[in-house]
């Protein structure tokens, strides 16, 4: 469960500007939430504070009942190795590393042992349907592959919550949708709580729970 | 201008902090260049200053190498026609028995007579120097100190001061004070005057004048009165000008100010690295933004006059620092070099003030300048070169092309081909230099590929030490091998010099202890002067005698050691028992027949040269070797060629007899005495103690102290070569320091995925970690290597053109072993920063970054 | 400086030209007879030396340095001379202060060239030559010079009668001597005053261009053993402002004295 109390979020500059407003939210394990919201609204920053990239300026944020705010860097990092999967909107895969590196690396990070991290990537990429790109570069492979690369490292210890920024935001139309399908396949098969982030509403709709930001408050919260 | 103020100076305030140790490359190398140059001019100047000060209006001077002469030659010297006054001299270095006072030179000049050569300035008006110049005269312990000595150490007129004589340590009375101008500022104030007459007794010189200093009569020029004097004196005599003097020292020290060059030579060879480095990195981090120019119009001259403008600035910014951190380091090394000065070439100098020469500083600047400007060339052709178009989109840029490399390849193997003709096809020096540059640029040809290749090859073992972490450093090096082998090189030239200055070091000792061995093997070494290789005291010959009467002691070889002019070059005559000396010494000739050169030298019929004198004046035995001494010319064939490195400049070793017989000089500067078997030396030596105490100043060392003495010394020798080392290592790690900032604002967003995806702190420091000690590893590699082929080049330099010492080629495995852990724990530190700055700042920024 | 009055004195004689004149001055008369009066310079000077002739001579000097800050410093040596004029020699030796005891000086004086001098120091037990181009310097801090020590022939220098002049009440002449070609001084010219009435050389000023440096003075002039003999020599150095005072006691001529005692070995010796 992800609790958000009364979070707000300022970036100093030489104009201060909110970006979360005293937002507070409760997301419920196995939930799909998708969170919408134009340009600046606060949606991005708001899954960052959940996922511990980022820290609120006041408010506290509870992942299934720990408080982010007491923690360390590292101790934020030990949540996020725990308990929670990235996807972005660029994919981020590291150019150098192959698919299978890819995916194996949050597994290596935690000092898995080499034959089940090489087990569990083959598993995982047969899971988005990539079993026959195991060695290719990120540059050898098309826009949607990537993302399911990004998507089976995500996924690499079955993380009870995956956080998706724009997954699909930089993909065309019907890649997107297959995306979107492989993630919904994922959260029904695995049960893990999902929040996408997206400003296209095609995504939002096919979530059980949509939030609407505008200028940092919670406009809108629609559950379906 | 207009450019470089929009656009470069918004970068380099940006990049702050790499403009910074870009900058420390230059101040660096340039701090020591001028350092090093300084301090060595500093001491030359000192001692010039000193020659001039004591030379006053002297026009010519009168000498015969540091062996003296006979007083009678004054006369005749005065009695030339050309000649208007002429007084004698001698110099002696004594020490003071004052705490921290070092050595005073002791100037003995003729004080009943004119006084009009030389600058005495009087304290109080006229003569008022000497209270009374008949008891100055009359009382053998007279002395005249400079205020500034007398004030520092609390002596007023009337005051006692122990000097350390040939006869043992003497009270002497201070008679007068010089005002410390003029004469008395020369040897820093150090300096005592007193009674020629006097000063021979007290130093052991027997009738003998160290030269004479003259002036030219009114109406006759000074090569009228060379020529008159020379032929009057003979060939045995140097007649020429005080300034001269400053030139043979300066040849003397000719292998110092060598091995100052190359060293320095190489550390800016590492600074141009650096800078190459930082403008490389600049072109690709700033590639859009030129884009961006061209796009708007700018031209490619104006964009290599960008970049070049920018280089131009950074190294006049770097340089003038390093002028002045160089002055300061001066005041240092000058201490350093003057006290190597005394004990290597027993030419005791001290330079308190440091001589910055204009010319060595506007030198330094345009060095730096120019280091940086061809540092920069290739990144501005570079960056000349980019497209506008592609230039704004994203891409890799920094990978070597194929052609590029097969291009580099080609170009090293050729060079490669070239120098080792050079090497095996012609014996002029000038060849060979070539073929050491050749070898130089071919190496930094193939360093790019071979650290591209090797960092392909580290990489499965990176990744097997640590998945991720050891992959994505050999990859990050792997991506990006301009900015990766511009500091492996660094690394690489820098660890080259260590290994060829360790080898040449290590060789050295290597020689030095097998010639120590072989020829230094006496028991005892009884000298006058605690120095050994000061020679201005010296013993009279009759203590051979007496010291053969002294129980335990079964041989004496009384050895006269003095420095002369050959073909211009100052060397060392070693005269002894050459008999005597043939019983103890048993060493392998380089040349010549054991059997017989011994006699014929003892016997005037030959003499026989170091090894190293007949390789720097490429001489071979037989040939007929001709000196000019005060009493003739001697003109023997060479018998023999030993080792001995008594001296740098080479060493001819005669027989005493012969040496008497053409300088008139009996003295005595060590004897060389062998033991009794059942005899023990602590208990000789106290013998030889308690016989001359109160009579002689003596200094008995034992052999074993006497080798400590000379390893001591080689130390000292090595030892600014050794700083100069570690500055040009500390500049290679700064390069490592430099390339990692640049290394971990690529890899931001990799960095960031890292975290994101679990990587802890220590996780990602370790992969910046693995980086650092790659490129410390690559450059280990290549420097080892680089090194073993340098060595070669040094050895062979030393050999024909420093010091003509013979080195065997052993590779330094210790040096090595040193440096594989001193070289990867610099790295490591060097990573430490870069390190920590990688896992702060904000995560969501780093993911975002592009 | 010790040339006292009668000239000989080898100090006294000093200076080249004063030197000679030193000698020539004693002489005054004693040849008269066909000393045809004083117009001419150069009989005067000789007739002056005449009259100082004596086969040798002895005597303790004590020598006072008056600097120009009126500071005195004595020292006293015995000196000897052996033969006059041109070809004598002489030893003096320090026998006062004790640091400075047993310093000796030769001083062999030759006819025809500047002499010869060395210098013997116990302290060192060694001897030095007085090189000549030394010769101009002090003589160990006194206002004397080495080259005032020497002796001169007459026929080294020439001499003009200035005219007649009176010092002290006593009637003069005033003759200039300058050096012949070839006879190096440090002085251009000097300027003698001889006493009409004994021929003794009552002053001499050496100059250099037209200055005076040194004034010598002879006083006390007396009769000893026939030859008139200035008993106190006073040297000034001009430019410096000092003073030194030369006192000759127990003046005897003629004293027996052997010839080896002045040589190099002889000095050394003692």
């Amino acid at each position: 469960m992800i609790v958000l109390d009364r979070v707000s979020k300022q970036f100093a500059g030489k104009r201060q500007v909110t970006a979360l407003h005293e937002v507070s939210l409760t997301i419920n394990k196995g939930d799909m939430v998708s969170i919408v919201g134009p340009s600046g609204s606060g949606k991005s920053t708001l899954l960052n504070l959940v996922g511990g990239l980022d820290r609120p300026s006041s408010g506290a944020v509870h992942i299934d009942g720990e408080a982010l705010a007491g923690l360390t860097d590292d101790g934020l990092t030990r949540v996020r190795r725990d308990k929670i999967g990235f996807i972005f909107q660029f994919f981020n895969l590291l150019p150098t590393l192959s698919s299978l590196e890819n995916v194996g690396l949050p597994l290596h990070l935690r000092g898995w042992s080499r034959s089940k991290v090489d087990a569990r990537s083959r598993e995982l990429l047969q899971l988005v349907q990539l079993g026959q790109r195991l060695t290719h570069l990120p540059e050898e492979l098309s826009g949607g592959e990537r993302q399911r690369v990004a998507i089976a490292r995500a996924l690499s210890i079955y993380p009870p919550i995956l956080l998706a920024d724009e997954p699909t935001g930089n993909l065309d139309s019907r890649t997107g949708a297959e995306i979107l399908a492989l993630i919904q396949d994922l959260h029904t098969r695995l049960g893990s709580t999902v929040v996408i982030v997206t400003h296209d509403m095609t995504v939002a709709e096919r979530c059980s729970r949509t939030i609407a930001l505008k200028d940092g408050h919670v406009v809108e919260d629609v559950r379906r | 201008m207009m450019l470089l103020r929009l656009i470069s100076w918004p970068y380099f305030r940006k990049h702050i902090l790499r403009t910074l140790l870009t900058t420390a490359g230059i101040v660096l190398g340039v701090a020591v260049f001028v350092g090093m140059h300084t301090a060595n001019q500093s001491v030359l100047f000192a001692f010039n200053h000193t020659v001039d000060q004591i030379a006053g209006k002297t026009e010519l001077q009168i000498t015969a190498g540091e062996t003296g002469f006979n007083e009678e030659v004054l006369e005749t010297v005065q009695g030339a026609a050309t000649v208007a006054v002429a007084v004698p001299a001698i110099e002696a270095v004594v020490d003071t028995g004052i705490a921290g006072a070092g050595s005073l030179l002791v100037l003995g000049t003729d004080m009943t007579g004119d006084r009009s050569l030389r600058d005495y300035d009087l304290e109080e008006g006229d003569d008022a120097v000497i209270d009374d110049p008949l008891v100055f005269l009359a009382q053998a312990d007279s002395l005249i100190l400079t205020k500034l000595f007398a004030d520092a150490h609390g002596i007023a007129t009337g005051s006692q001061l122990a000097l350390g004589t040939a006869m043992g340590e003497r009270r002497f009375t201070v008679r007068g004070i010089m005002a410390s101008s003029g004469l008395a500022s020369a040897f820093g104030g150090n300096l005592a005057v007193m009674d020629i007459y006097a000063a021979q007794k007290m130093f052991g010189r027997g009738r003998t004048f160290d030269r004479i200093d003259l002036s030219v009569r009114e109406g006759r020029t000074i090569a009228e009165a060379q020529t008159e004097l020379r032929t009057l004196l003979g060939p045995g005599f140097q007649v020429d000008a005080p300034a001269n003097r400053g030139q043979q020292f300066e040849a003397m020290t000719a292998a110092y100010g060598m091995m100052i060059n190359i060293s320095s030579l190489f550390a800016l060879f590492i600074g141009m690295f650096i800078i190459y480095n930082a403008f490389s990195i600049a072109v690709t981090q700033r590639r859009s933004e030129i884009g961006i120019l061209r796009a708007l119009g700018a031209t490619r001259g104006q964009i290599r006059a960008l970049f070049l403008g920018e280089s131009a600035i950074t190294g006049l910014v770097g340089s003038a620092a390093g002028v002045l951190v160089g002055l300061v380091l001066a005041r240092g090394i000058a201490v350093t070099i003057g006290a190597l000065m005394r004990d290597v070439y027993g030419v005791a100098q001290r330079a308190d003030d440091i001589a910055s020469d204009p010319l060595v500083l506007v030198g330094a600047l345009l060095i730096g300048v120019t280091t940086s400007i061809i540092a920069a060339l290739i990144p501005a052709r570079q960056a000349a070169a980019v497209d506008p178009v592609q230039a704004l989109q994203k891409g890799k840029y920094q990978v070597l092309s194929a052609g590029e490399s097969r291009v580099r390849a080609v170009a090293a193997v050729v060079l490669a081909a070239i120098s080792v003709a050079c090497l095996f096809t012609s014996q002029s020096r000038l060849v060979f230099y070539v073929g050491y540059a050749l070898v130089v640029v071919m190496v930094l040809l193939l360093g790019p590929l071979l650290s591209l290749g090797l960092s392909r090859l580290l990489r499965p073992v990176l990744r097997f030490m640590r998945p991720v972490e050891g992959a994505l450093a050999a990859d990050s090096l792997i991506q990006t091998p301009r900015r990766t082998s511009a500091s492996v090189a660094a690394v690489m030239l820098s660890l080259a010099l260590v290994v060829a200055f360790g080898g040449m070091a290590r060789a050295s000792y290597d020689s030095i202890i097998v010639w120590m061995d072989g020829a230094l093997n006496p028991d005892l070494f009884i000298a006058p002067s605690q120095d050994i290789v000061i020679r201005t005291l010296r013993f009279p010959p009759e203590m051979a005698g007496e010291l053969e009467q002294i129980d335990g002691i079964a041989r004496v070889q009384a050895v006269r050691n003095a420095r002369i002019v050959y073909r211009g070059t100052p060397v060392m005559i070693v005269a002894t028992d050459t008999l005597s000396l043939s019983e103890t010494v048993h060493a392998t000739p380089v040349a010549g027949d054991p059997s017989t050169m011994w006699r014929e030298t003892h016997e005037g019929r030959g003499v026989i040269l170091s090894d190293n004198l007949a390789e720097l004046q490429r001489l071979t035995l037989g040939d007929l070797f001709e000196i000019d001494a005060p009493h003739g010319v001697i003109r023997v064939p060479i018998v023999g060629v030993v080792v001995d490195y008594s001296d740098q400049q080479g060493t001819i070793l005669m027989d005493r007899t012969l040496f008497e017989h053409y300088w008139h000089d009996d003295t005595i500067n060590v004897f060389r005495v062998y033991l009794q078997p059942w005899a023990q030396v602590p208990d000789v030596k106290a013998r030889v103690l308690e016989r001359y105490a109160g009579q002689r100043q003596v200094f008995v060392l034992t052999n074993r102290e006497l080798k400590d003495y000379i390893l001591r010394v080689t130390d000292q020798w090595f030892s600014l070569s050794s700083v100069q080392i570690a500055v040009a290592v500390l500049v290679a790690i700064l390069g490592i320091v430099n390339t990692l900032t640049v290394s971990i604002t690529d890899r931001r967003r990799e960095l960031g995925v890292l975290q994101a995806v679990g990587g802890l702190r220590a996780q990602i420091r370790r992969t910046i970690w693995m980086e650092a000690l790659t490129i410390g590893l690559l450059g280990l590699i290549l420097g080892l290597a680089f090194g073993a082929v340098n060595l070669y080049y040094i050895l062979q330099i030393v050999h024909h053109d420093i010091a003509g010492m013979r080195l065997d080629y052993v590779f330094p495995y210790r040096v090595a072993l040193y440096l594989i852990p001193t070289m990867l724990g610099s790295a490591f530190v060097a990573a430490l920063w870069p390190a920590e700055s990688a896992v702060r700042g904000s995560l969501v920024e780093a993911l975002e970054y592009e | 400086m010790s040339d006292v009055k009668i000239v000989r004195v080898p100090l006294a004689s000093t200076p080249r030209r004063a030197g000679v004149w030193l000698v020539v001055c004693a002489l005054l008369s004693s040849l008269a007879p066909h000393v045809r009066a004083a117009d001419n310079a150069r009989q005067i000077v000789e007739e002056s030396q005449q009259r100082t002739q004596a086969a040798s001579q002895r005597y303790e000097g004590v020598l006072q340095v008056f600097d120009a800050k009126g500071k005195v410093s004595d020292k006293r040596w015995m000196l000897e001379r052996l033969g006059s004029h041109g070809a004598s020699r002489m030893v003096l030796r320090f026998t006062q202060p004790a640091e400075v005891k047993g310093v000796a000086l030769l001083v062999v004086n030759h006819p025809d060239r500047a002499s010869d001098q060395w210098m013997w120091t116990p302290a060192i037990e060694r001897d030095r030559r007085i090189a000549l181009q030394d010769r101009s310097t002090r003589f160990f801090g006194t206002d004397f010079s080495f080259e005032d020590l020497e002796e001169r022939d007459v026929d080294q220098y020439d001499y003009a009668l200035l005219g007649d002049d009176s010092l002290d009440g006593v009637a003069m002449w005033k003759i200039q001597s300058t050096p012949r070609q070839g006879k190096s001084s440090q002085y251009t010219t000097s300027t003698v005053w001889i006493r009409k009435d004994n021929y003794a050389c009552a002053r001499i000023e050496n100059l250099v261009k037209d200055q005076v440096v040194r004034r010598l003075n002879y006083l006390d002039i007396q009769n000893v053993q026939g030859i008139w003999t200035a008993k106190q020599l006073e040297m000034t150095d001009v430019k410096r402002n000092s003073r030194t005072r030369l006192t000759l006691d127990k003046l005897q001529y003629n004293v027996p004295m052997k010839e080896d005692d002045f040589t190099l070995q002889a000095i050394r010796r003692q």
